[in-house]
């Protein structure tokens, strides 16, 4: 394998040093392109005391590229489907290399702030969000205390 | 107020405005009275823009009772500067206001701001490419908005912006492709998004910037050990409560999609059934990606990893196949 761009490694350094609140990352000990990654549900949110887990590579041309992320734990969200894939701009064609490891996560973590129903992932959940909220915050609700809560 | 107060502030604000003519921007309220000035400001180097290499917008707000009450500054829009240079600016200008209390402080906040740009006219932030500093020797480029790479950085951006460019032109069926009505490749700033004329001889031929060579090499220290492993303890955690997506299930639930009466038993999650049509289902495979050699393939949390990146058919963006844009994201640059 290649030398790991400083970019990568500057990065993990300031991920250790200047951690984000409610984001955590680090990466594999095999693979210093794969991270482990737990975002917690925002505050005031149906996502609000999960911890969830994730998972982020970084491609051969990153930061020319988008890094590859997907949802671990399960989430009733309508722009993450059965598979954890997400639904996010940032993540395909808006992907800027001044966006960060860092800056990829929070817009994660504000996505659970905000669910978008009006352009989903996951065609069941959002009908459900769109038809009946109060019925879909029920089951994040429900998914998020049986699947990503620690206790 | 007394209205010889008010003649004094209006007197400034006029002052001001012959100096700087259309540069400054003037805010009043109903009755015409100044509450507000702003104007960018640059480095002094004659005029001459190409040499300016940093500029921020300063906002002074006239208080009721300015001058005798300190007005309220703020920097805003600052390019090319670090948050040390910028710490330092707004020190400086919090104690002018104090010791100008009383008189007409605002050509001396515009000097002040003026003085510390020309002084640091060399981008002090990092290149949000590579994220290393600017180093004398570097070959560095200015956008039209303001924004600094290396030279380097931003060729490597423009032949990675013109490559997908090409690639979605190759998605479209040939009878498009042929029209001249597509919009030719335009790069992006990578900071603003603004668009950005680049000369690419000029900047292919930039040498790597100098402090990204010197960098030390990652180690993974005790911390992130002690962190992976409570990763790890979470992992197993969830999964035994059943928490943790299993795409090859996830994916026999789509071939199995007629037959809805088999339940998972306790472990069936609340609301509606998570069977899909598989037309349906494959409108979701945008997270196309073929890791290659560099997948980690071994331990139990990795399952995810494969089911979730490998290569599922032939790739296309999720806009193409949704027809619709992302989901906005809440990013704020700099």
């Amino acid at each position: 394998m290649t030398a790991l761009p400083r970019r990568i490694i500057k990065e993990t350094q300031r991920l250790m040093q200047e951690p984000v609140p409610g984001i955590s990352a680090v990466p594999d000990e095999s693979n210093a392109r794969y991270f482990h990654v737990i975002v917690t549900g925002p505050e005031d949110s149906p996502f609000e005391g999960g911890l969830f887990k994730l998972e982020l590579f970084l491609p051969e041309d990153y930061p020319m590229s988008a890094p590859k992320v997907r949802f671990i734990t399960k989430i009733y969200h309508p722009n993450i489907d059965r598979l954890g894939r997400i639904c996010l701009d940032i993540l395909k064609d808006k992907w800027s290399p001044a966006l960060q490891i860092r800056t990829v996560l929070l817009s994660i973590q504000a996505l659970l702030s905000a669910p978008n129903p009006d352009d989903p992932l996951a065609n069941d959940v959002a009908e459900l969000w769109k038809v009946n909220e109060a019925e879909a915050i029920r089951n994040a609700k429900e998914w998020t205390r049986r699947y990503a809560m620690d206790n | 107020m007394s209205n010889d107060v008010e003649e004094r502030v209006v007197d400034e604000v006029e002052a001001l405005k012959a100096i700087l003519m259309d540069e400054l921007i003037v805010r009043t309220n109903e009755s015409g009275y100044p509450v507000a000035v702003e104007t960018v400001v640059f480095p002094s180097t004659a005029d001459d823009a190409l040499q300016q290499y940093v500029c921020l917008t300063l906002v002074v707000e006239l208080p009721s009772g300015y001058p005798d009450v300190a007005p309220v500054v703020s920097l805003r829009n600052p390019r090319g500067l670090d948050d040390s240079v910028l710490g330092r600016i707004d020190r400086e200008a919090k104690e002018k206001c104090e010791s100008y209390r009383g008189q007409a402080v605002i050509y001396e906040l515009i000097e002040l701001v003026k003085e510390h740009l020309t002084s640091s006219n060399l981008p002090s932030c990092q290149c949000a490419i590579c994220l290393y500093g600017f180093r004398e020797g570097d070959h560095f480029t200015k956008t039209q908005c303001y924004h600094y790479f290396h030279s380097h950085c931003l060729a490597c951006h423009v032949t990675s912006s013109e490559k997908s460019y090409q690639e979605e032109l190759d998605k479209l069926p040939a009878w498009q492709r042929s029209q001249h009505t597509l919009s030719p490749c335009q790069v992006l700033c990578p900071v603003c998004r603004e668009p950005i004329q680049c000369d690419m001889n000029l900047l292919s031929s930039a040498a790597p910037p100098l402090e990204v060579e010197n960098a030390r090499q990652f180690e993974l220290s005790d911390e992130l050990r002690s962190l992976q492993r409570q990763m790890a303890a979470l992992f197993s955690h969830q999964k035994r409560r059943g928490g943790i997506i299993d795409p090859e299930a996830e994916d026999s639930k789509l071939l199995l999609v007629t037959d809805t009466t088999e339940q998972e038993g306790d472990d069936e999650p609340p609301g509606p059934s998570l069977l899909l049509p598989p037309q349906q289902a494959f409108h979701h495979n945008s997270m196309t990606v073929s890791m290659g050699s560099s997948v980690p393939n071994r331990g139990d949390w990795r399952r995810g990893g494969r089911g979730g990146f490998r290569g599922r058919g032939s790739s296309s963006s999720h806009r193409n196949r949704h027809g619709r844009r992302h989901h906005q994201a809440a990013v704020t640059f700099r």
